[in-house]
């Protein structure tokens, strides 16, 4: 044997290995002091390795790998997207946990398209499926007193400000109209009403949370993601007579 | 395996996440036949690896690789320090900077192997290696560090007794 092959044998002699090797090996060591040093020097690197402190992780840190996962565990739950038929035609909704968090009239675009906007919208990921029971119920109860339960209603998606905007709007009584100026100073913000049309016409949730109530100072009917078409029919149908 | 706990922890951290991630994606199958310890062996040192890739240590000479032996010089011309505590400390510092010049593949073989004292097989598995490659690793791991804290290494046997008279 010689001293390349016993140089390359050394880590596999600590384990098991064939009693017939170690001896051939330890033959070979005997005889020869070089290859004897190089064996005693791995053995002190090993050992030095093994001896290095093992740190011990910070007392909070299973706590904050917990936190992580929890707060991920809230991102991952996926909203599922269903349709309806209303006396608007068809609608989406997309809700998770029993509460509604998403919500489209049809304008023609495929689900598949409609599951992306939400997806993007929601930043959660989008499955299609079939409307449970209460959904249905919801959504009918709806459309004839144009009021939504707060608890059938999810929006902790949204940032506090559109949180707090669209709480506002949801106080606007049916077949009643009131501007975004409105809307700000309900919220203490009384210069943002700007920026109440921004979150209006982003809105998740449209009718749930009744963007079509908020118009603008003069009493026009301003803009509507549907058009303000749909916004007209939207406030006869709810007994505004504007 | 990065020289500080900061970024340790960091890795931990992610690698719990992603390793959380993956269970939810997997089947019942797929989880009933995942042998946990070494999948988060493997998860953790391929964030490792990301991470190191991304952020070079700074603080290692390029070029100790070169010259091994300026380590050891270095730490011959510091001070006397006559405390023992002080002198085990600074040893445990030149493994763990020896440790740290190795390359990723090298240092992770290293690592497993006589830090963690895992097995050939096990550290096989965690690194999805061919047994043959890991145990080439490993020995030229050793070989390095052993270059690098010079033939002093040696009084370090931990048996005390030499190599030949083990039978």
């Amino acid at each position: 044997m010689r001293c390349r092959d016993v140089d390359a044998l050394w880590d596999e002699l600590r384990g098991e290995c064939q009693a017939s090797l170690k001896e051939t090996v330890h033959t070979h060591l005997r005889a020869c002091p070089s290859c004897q040093a190089v064996y005693e020097q791995y053995a002190g690197v090993a050992y030095c390795l093994s001896c290095l402190p093992r740190p011990e992780p910070s007392c909070d840190l299973a706590k904050k790998v917990i936190q992580h996962i929890a707060a991920l565990k809230g991102v991952a739950a996926p909203i599922v997207l269903s349709v309806i038929a209303t006396p608007l035609g068809r609608l989406y909704a997309g809700f998770k946990d029993q509460r509604i968090a998403y919500l489209s009239l049809d304008t023609g675009d495929s689900p598949e398209e409609v599951a992306g906007r939400a997806g993007r919208r929601l930043r959660r990921p989008v499955v299609l499926g079939e409307a449970p029971a209460w959904l249905l119920r919801t959504i009918e109860r709806f459309f004839s007193t144009w009021k939504v339960d707060d608890a059938a209603v999810d929006i902790s998606d949204l940032t506090p400000f559109e949180q707090a905007v669209l709480r506002a709007a949801a106080r606007i009584p049916p077949g009643e109209v009131r501007s975004y100026a409105w809307v700000a100073t309900q919220i203490g913000r009384p210069r943002a009403a700007r920026a109440v049309g921004r979150v209006m016409a982003r809105n998740p949730l449209p009718l749930l949370f009744p963007c079509h109530r908020v118009v603008d100072s003069s009493g026009d009917l301003h803009d509507y993601f549907y058009g303000l078409e749909m916004k007209a029919k939207l406030l006869q149908m709810e007994g505004y007579r504007g | 395996m990065t020289g500080n706990r900061e970024d340790a922890e960091e890795i931990v951290q992610d690698a719990f996440v992603r390793a959380y991630r993956a269970l939810g994606k997997m089947s019942p199958e797929q989880r009933a036949d995942l042998r946990l310890q070494p999948w988060l062996y493997t998860i953790t040192l391929n964030v490792t690896r990301n991470r190191l890739r991304s952020k070079r240590p700074a603080n290692v000479a390029l070029d100790a690789l070169a010259d091994p032996d300026a380590l050891l010089r270095e730490s011959n011309e510091g001070p006397p320090q006559p405390e023992r505590i002080v002198e085990q400390n600074a040893e445990i510092a030149l493994v763990e900077r020896a440790l740290l010049q190795l390359p990723m593949h090298l240092r992770a073989a290293a690592t497993l192997r006589f830090i963690e004292g895992r097995s050939h097989p096990e550290i096989a598995e965690i690194l999805n290696q061919p047994i043959g490659t890991v145990k080439s690793h490993v020995h030229r791991a050793v070989r390095i560090l052993r270059r690098i804290l010079g033939p002093q290494i040696g009084r370090f046997n931990p048996e005390g007794v030499p190599v030949h008279a083990l039978s």
